[in-house]
């Protein structure tokens, strides 16, 4: 795979970032599980978000379409603020793909019925032109031939590879993918993973929950570690996987190194 | 046997009144059931809240009661259902669909959509919640999320308890019977008081018609399920 | 003036959850007066007081006037034949006074406890008296050869023929006028299959008060069931309903007793020939369903018991 540029700096950014958080904290009851994040992610950028279970990680990929509610803070998209509820909300997650760890494709529907649903129900999009365009990502994404098929009848990675391409139907500004390789066989892990590299070359933006170092490494523009809820340290991934100024990090690196 | 053979015509009409019944009540329940399930797991309290009250009320009173607070307590209140008159002629005498059959339908769809709607319910919470996630990320409304990815795959979870709710119907049908339909069981009562000697041939002849309408149904959903499973 | 209030609420209907129990609320606001001629008095019957050796050794009769309990079946719901407030208490009607008169006529004190009044809707009449349930049925109980075939009918003692009760501002004046028209009478009623005879539309309902109620409502434009019933209803909705036309169908009423009893058709013909010549018949008669207009009917003929 090749090597992004190593910036941190938003590559081919306008000045607004197209993600914006501040000051967003969340609590299950007593637990406190976002505590004042702030993050700015830029158009085109592809940030990494990694960190020891129960960090957080998931619960700020899930906030930004609003799958999890915050109790306070700000999140923008593309300097919106993020509304409440309703058609207003749909509207702003139709711009916002989500791959999730369990792929969660709709379990009634054929694979290509799974890509074009959105574009058709949500985009008004003809059908012939969202199956032209439903093929066209399924191609990209390698599982063409199996278009007629059910979610059921394919291995986990060619449904999470699907699941990527229903959200690419939906032509969105910005990509969350949140542990999208986790609940993968070893083996099915790389052609995943292959897919979102080829996603993050192509310039689109993309926030990437995973415990994939290899990926943060090739991949990512920037790495956000996280832990107790908090964003502990951010940085490229060069300096980041080999001089971790903070001591959690340096903590966590060093378990998962080891293997 | 005698008897029954010479008041067949009386017993196909009986049981056409039990068919219509049903039929009517089946599809005006479900629709009903479906819209009740809509707001019991839909986003707006107050509709939430409506909904389970009504599943409340309603499961918990028993059917003849509804029925007759349509039969004889409504037309107190100048509810009155005196503009349905429908007229079906047929060899053995005409079909009437009247006030009182639709009194009585009413009752019967409003008793049964509360069943069709937990049935319903019951489907729902098996659909894994991540489908429900999956839809609203793709930009679907409440109502989209709930009519092209939950609902169908609810339904298919919710035709076995949905087919015994509709079963519960046909033989609720005959409730009618004491308010005011001539339907099967009425027709039933009546060739026994007429010729108590044939008791057991008339029983039997009626028990074994529910039996195959009964039959109908089952093979019905069991057709259904087959059809909407996927591989 | 014995007009019951059936303006029932909503809610009281789902409360009562019958009919039945909303129709008989306020049975004893009229200071004892019958269904029947006003100012009649009403039948008052006590029980022999010595039934040693009265009855043959073995017989049904000696058994019950021995045992000294007796079942009955009967209506609960006809005004002026068999109608009964409360579970609990003694019914009253033309019915049960006849049964009264077998029942004392067996030393048993017919206001006691030792008769078990039990309802016995149309169609559980030859079952009760097949199983013992009930030892004699008295429940406008129509004599037919089919019943015949199954239990024992002794009598008829009363000729009622079916009428025709309409609201009081109906233009309605028999049965012929509701060709094609809703016309309502208890399921699995005689009643109900002569309606539909005579080309009318057959309503059925639970009881005959469903139907009276239906009728003041204006849910159906008639009801039709034995002229006595009818003229019970009447008095109960006075002002709203009136019975019309001649009586269309002949109804024989008489008791019924068990298949395996059959001595006990002399012994009832014989206490109900007693009453006709002691003049019990016509005053049961006449506080009952007697109108001011005529005098009491002949009683009728009673039929030869079957060998």
């Amino acid at each position: 795979m090749t090597v992004q540029e190593e910036s941190a700096a938003a590559p081919g950014g306008t000045g607004q970032p197209l993600v914006r958080l501040t000051g967003v904290q969340k609590h299950y009851g007593n637990l406190h599980v976002l505590k004042d994040i702030e993050l700015d992610v830029a158009r085109g950028e592809v940030v990494v978000v990694i960190g020891p279970s129960g960090a957080g990680k998931s619960t700020l990929c899930r906030a930004i379409n609003r799958l999890e509610t915050i109790d306070e803070g700000d999140i923008f998209l593309d300097g919106q603020p993020l509304p409440q509820e309703g058609k207003a909300l749909a509207r702003l997650r139709a711009d916002v793909g989500m791959v999730f760890q369990s792929f969660n494709l709709f379990a009634h529907k054929t694979v290509l019925e799974n890509v074009t649903l959105g574009p058709i129900k949500v985009r008004k999009k003809s059908k012939a032109e969202a199956d032209k365009r439903g093929k066209e990502l399924l191609d990209r994404v390698g599982v063409g031939h199996q278009a007629g098929k059910y979610p059921a009848q394919l291995s986990g990675g060619q449904q999470q590879r699907v699941a990527i391409a229903r959200a690419l139907a939906m032509d969105p500004k910005v990509m969350l993918f949140d542990e999208p390789t986790s609940a993968l066989d070893p083996e099915m892990i790389k052609e995943v993973l292959d897919v979102m590299v080829d996603l993050a070359e192509r310039g689109m933006t993309m926030i990437v929950v995973t415990h994939e170092m290899g990926f943060a490494r090739t991949a990512a523009n920037r790495v956000v570690f996280m832990a107790d809820g908090a964003i502990v340290e951010t940085a490229d991934p060069e300096t980041f996987f080999t001089n971790p100024e903070s001591d959690r990090a340096k903590d966590f690196l060093g378990k998962i190194l080891k293997h | 046997m005698d008897v029954v053979w010479e008041h067949r015509e009386a017993i196909a009409l009986a049981f056409a009144y039990t068919v219509l019944l049903f039929l009517i009540a089946g599809v005006g329940s479900t629709i009903l059931g479906t819209l009740l399930a809509g707001m019991r797991v839909g986003p707006i309290p107050v509709l939430r809240w409506a909904g389970a009250g009504y599943v409340t009320l309603v499961r918990n009173t028993p059917l003849v009661i509804v029925i007759i607070f349509f039969r004889y307590a409504a037309p107190k209140i100048d509810l009155k259902f005196n503009f349905i008159d429908v007229v079906i002629p047929t060899g053995a005498g005409d079909i009437r669909l009247n006030n009182i059959f639709a009194a009585c339908t009413v009752g019967l769809t409003m008793y049964t959509a509360a069943f069709v709607c937990e049935a319903l319910r019951s489907g729902i919470n098996a659909v894994p919640l991540g489908q429900a996630e999956a839809a609203r990320a793709v930009g679907m409304p409440f109502g989209g999320v709930m009519r092209h990815v939950v609902l169908p795959q609810a339904f298919r979870a919710s035709i076995p308890p949905l087919a015994n709710v509709q079963i519960a119907l046909i033989k609720n049908t005959t409730v009618a019977g004491a308010l005011g339909v001539a339907e099967a069981f009425v027709r039933m009562r009546g060739l026994i008081n007429i010729d108590a000697t044939a008791r057991i041939p008339i029983f039997i002849a009626f028990a074994a018609i529910f039996v195959v309408l009964v039959e109908i149904i089952s093979f019905a959903a069991h057709r259904l399920e087959r059809r909407v499973r996927v591989a | 003036m014995r007009r019951m209030k059936l303006g029932m609420t909503a809610v009281a209907v789902l409360l009562a959850g019958s009919l039945v129990a909303c129709g008989e609320a306020g049975e004893d606001d009229d200071g004892g007066g019958g269904t029947g001629v006003e100012g009649a008095e009403p039948l008052t019957v006590e029980a022999e007081s010595d039934c040693d050796g009265k009855f043959e050794e073995g017989s049904r009769m000696a058994e019950l006037a021995e045992a000294g309990e007796i079942a009955i079946g009967n209506r609960v719901d006809q005004p002026g034949l068999g109608q009964q407030d409360t579970p609990d208490s003694v019914p009253e009607g033309f019915d049960i006074d006849m049964a009264k008169l077998l029942i004392a006529d067996l030393c048993i004190d017919p206001e006691s406890d030792a008769v078990n009044w039990t309802e016995a809707v149309s169609e559980q009449r030859e079952q009760f008296l097949e199983d013992g349930t009930v030892d004699l049925v008295a429940a406008s109980y129509s004599i037919t050869d089919e019943r015949r075939e199954l239990v024992g009918q002794a009598g008829p003692y009363l000729l009622t023929g079916q009428q025709v009760l309409v609201p009081i501002d109906s233009e309605v004046e028999s049965i012929a006028d509701l060709e094609g028209e809703e016309v309502c009478a208890a399921e699995g009623s005689t009643s109900l299959e002569n309606i539909e005879l005579e080309g009318a539309v057959g309503v059925p309902a639970a009881t005959y008060g469903q139907c009276a109620e239906d009728v003041v409502n204006g849910t159906v434009p008639a009801m039709s069931t034995d002229g006595s019933i009818l003229r019970g209803l009447a008095q109960q909705y006075e002002g709203e309903v009136k019975v019309v036309g001649p009586e269309f169908s002949e109804e024989r009423i008489g008791i019924g007793y068990s298949p395996d009893a059959p001595e006990m058709c002399e012994w009832i013909n014989g206490v109900i020939t007693e009453a006709y010549d002691s003049g019990d018949w016509e005053q049961a008669f006449q506080y009952h369903l007697g109108t001011e207009d005529e005098d009491a009917p002949e009683p009728p003929a009673l039929d030869e018991c079957q060998a």
